[in-house]
């Protein structure tokens, strides 16, 4: 079954009077369960469409179907409980906040959710464990390597149970080996039946994935299931 | 299903924390307006209890006074004092009058005792005048009707009078001279205290005037010592505040018609001056309040701006928050909460401020001041509704960012 579905997709930004296509027609289905890498040159317009499919953003014209639903008609105060509820993001910078410690920093989706406060910290603490940072739930993000933050994030990402995980560059700013431990736990989700969008630079991380997807100048080059 | 109070109050807190020196400074215009309003109503709730003090020790306030006019220019003639055909004349027009107590002063008058002699207010009046000034003999007793028809030959001693002309003798059943007439001492008045607002820094009891009169029966006044028989004051007594203000009215006419149209008399009342007081605190608490206010105004406009730029270094913080799922509702009432409890804790703080003030203050000027629970509620309330209205523009702003640009912000 489809989980992700655009069709024509357009998202048009102006600056000034001028203006800019960085989506120019985007069509694309993804299937639950899948392993997807986004590959594509600088300004192709990847991180345009994580966010549209990230319900961050809203498109300039087109659908985007996401579980069935048509998200792309909602109003940007329905986007906020979707993304709640079914998108588990990752940013490239980590995006921890960085007064709360890790175990807070987890329990966020959770306390915008409404869960109690001892259920937060009870599933939050068990998804660290699942990621190897048990024995850091009391330190500040400035106190853990890049790798170890990229844990947290991630943590945080799937602490709600999203339907999608969305990654735009997650190894961007790792070595290879901490991007590995990345790349082992996304493995290890999708393996465990989660979707996983992740957009890369790199080709040999993109290889990790079922599929890998390119974007040129906002449209699909090809790994489209279509092609 | 928004954040619960709780939450927003949490990351309030550890805001507010993260941030210390920046919240005190920006509470600061609201603990002086808050301190401002509280020391004023305090100080307006002390003033007013110490002036019904004030009256209660002065004979009440159902008091009517008639008096000489200073205000009168008396070379244009007239006097002010009044025949006993003329007090007659009045009291016969003012039934509803519960007691009429005429006085006549004799000023300076010189009584002497063993070759000691005491220069003081010497007043001749009826046995009513006690009641009048709810104001009694300590020792002894005051002459009574009788005595004053057989213009007797005795007097009633201030306490001061007392203590200088007789030192530790004991002065009832003594003879003293006034004038050419020997009276026998019958009583000694209560001392008078008040202890007035300011009364630290100015000195004093400011009823020891009335310490230092002595009272003799009216007709003994008249007929034997004082060589005029004239009234310069008389004393009314009202059955209530209401009618005192009334008889007030009546009297000033009665006796511009006997004084054929020359304003020689002053006519006040307790009453009235009670209004007067109350009307001249509330200026006084209009202008304060007004001060108040506009530190309030000027501590919330300074709150909104930390607020505002607040946001711009907060606009990833935003974004991540947005991102993992906060609704703009969230982050409105995240930064609202946040608003207020700053603007609330710099009332806490100007509440504390104010009654280390009062303190401080009252115990100079030696004067009560009222700092009840419904004032700290005011001035609390006031605080939070003034992080209400300024914490409107920051969360309507927080809450507007578009998350997308938010997440890209460096
Ligand atoms: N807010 C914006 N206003 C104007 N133009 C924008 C805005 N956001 C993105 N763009 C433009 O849209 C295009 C796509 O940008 P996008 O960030 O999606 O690229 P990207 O593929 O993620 O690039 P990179 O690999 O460098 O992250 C770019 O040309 C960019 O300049
Ligand atoms: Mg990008």
């Amino acid at each position: 079954m489809e989980i992700i579905k655009t069709q024509s997709l357009i998202k048009d930004y102006l600056l000034g009077k001028v203006k800019v296509r960085a989506l120019a027609g985007i069509e694309l289905s993804i299937i639950n369960g899948e392993f997807v890498a986004i590959m594509g040159p600088s300004g192709s317009g990847k991180s345009t469409l994580m966010h549209i499919i990230g319900c961050l953003d809203s498109p300039s014209a087109g659908e985007y179907y996401l579980d069935g639903d048509l998200v792309s008609k909602l109003p940007k105060s329905a986007l906020a409980g979707i993304r709640n509820r079914k998108i588990g993001f990752v940013f490239q910078s980590f995006n921890l906040l960085p007064h709360l410690n890790v175990l807070k920093n987890v329990e966020l989706p959770l306390m915008y959710s409404g869960l109690s406060a001892r259920k937060r910290g009870e599933k939050a603490s068990q998804i660290l464990d699942s990621v190897g940072l048990s024995d850091r739930l009391k330190h500040k993000p400035n106190e853990l390597s890049g790798g170890q933050r990229q844990r947290v994030a991630i943590a945080r990402a799937i602490v709600n149970d999203p339907s999608i995980l969305l990654a735009d560059e997650p190894t961007g700013n790792l070595d290879s080996g901490a991007g590995g431990d990345i790349l082992e736990i996304f493995n290890k989700l999708h393996k465990a039946g989660n979707t996983v969008i992740m957009v890369t630079h790199d080709r040999a991380v993109a290889e990790r994935a079922d599929r890998i997807i390119e974007i040129r100048d906002g449209m699909i080059h090809n790994g489209d299931l279509a092609n | 299903m928004a954040i619960s109070l709780t939450e927003s109050l949490q990351i309030g807190v550890n805001d507010i924390l993260m941030r210390k020196v920046r919240s005190l400074i920006t509470i600061f215009g609201i603990v002086l307006g808050v301190m401002c309003i509280m020391v004023v109503l305090a100080i307006i709730a002390g003033m007013n209890k110490s002036t019904m003090a004030w009256m209660q020790e002065r004979g009440g306030t159902n008091k009517v006074e008639i008096e000489r006019n200073w205000d009168y220019d008396f070379r244009g003639g007239g006097y002010a004092s009044l025949t006993l055909a003329e007090l007659n004349q009045v009291r016969g027009q003012i039934p509803e009058a519960l007691a009429v107590g005429p006085v006549i002063n004799s000023w300076g008058a010189s009584l002497q005792y063993k070759g000691f002699s005491y220069s003081g207010q010497v007043l001749g009046v009826l046995p009513g005048h006690q009641r009048m000034e709810s104001w009694y003999p300590g020792k002894g007793r005051f002459f009574s009707d009788i005595e004053v028809r057989e213009n007797s030959n005795v007097i009633v001693l201030g306490a001061t009078v007392a203590k200088e002309l007789f030192k530790t003798e004991d002065p009832l059943g003594q003879s003293v001279m006034l004038s050419d007439q020997m009276l026998t001492v019958i009583g000694i008045m209560q001392e008078k205290i008040w202890e007035s607002p300011g009364g630290g820094s100015f000195g004093g009891n400011a009823l020891e005037y009335m310490n230092r009169q002595s009272f003799v029966p009216i007709s003994t006044m008249m007929n034997k010592i004082e060589a005029s028989s004239l009234i310069q004051s008389v004393q009314i007594l009202a059955k209530s505040p209401e009618d005192a203000l009334m008889l007030q009215e009546k009297l000033k006419l009665i006796l511009l018609h006997i004084k054929k149209g020359k304003a020689v008399f002053r006519v006040s009342s307790a009453q009235e001056t009670i209004q007067q007081m109350q009307q001249n605190s509330k200026i006084f608490s209009m202008i304060f309040i007004m001060i108040g206010m506009i530190s309030l105004l000027v501590g919330g406009i300074v709150i909104m701006n930390i607020m505002l730029a607040s946001i711009k270094e907060r606009t990833r913080e935003i974004g991540v928050r947005l991102a993992i799922g906060a609704r703009r509702t969230d982050i409105f009432v995240q930064f609202m909460v946040q608003t207020v409890l700053i603007t609330g804790l710099g009332g806490v703080f100007g509440i504390i401020l104010g009654y280390l003030i009062l303190d401080l203050v009252s115990g100079y000027l030696g004067m009560p001041m009222l700092a009840g629970p419904q004032m700290i509620l005011v001035s609390l309330l006031v605080s939070v509704g003034v992080g209400l209205i300024f914490g409107i523009a920051p969360a309507v702003k927080a809450s507007n960012l578009d998350p997308v640009m938010a997440l890209r912000d460096e």
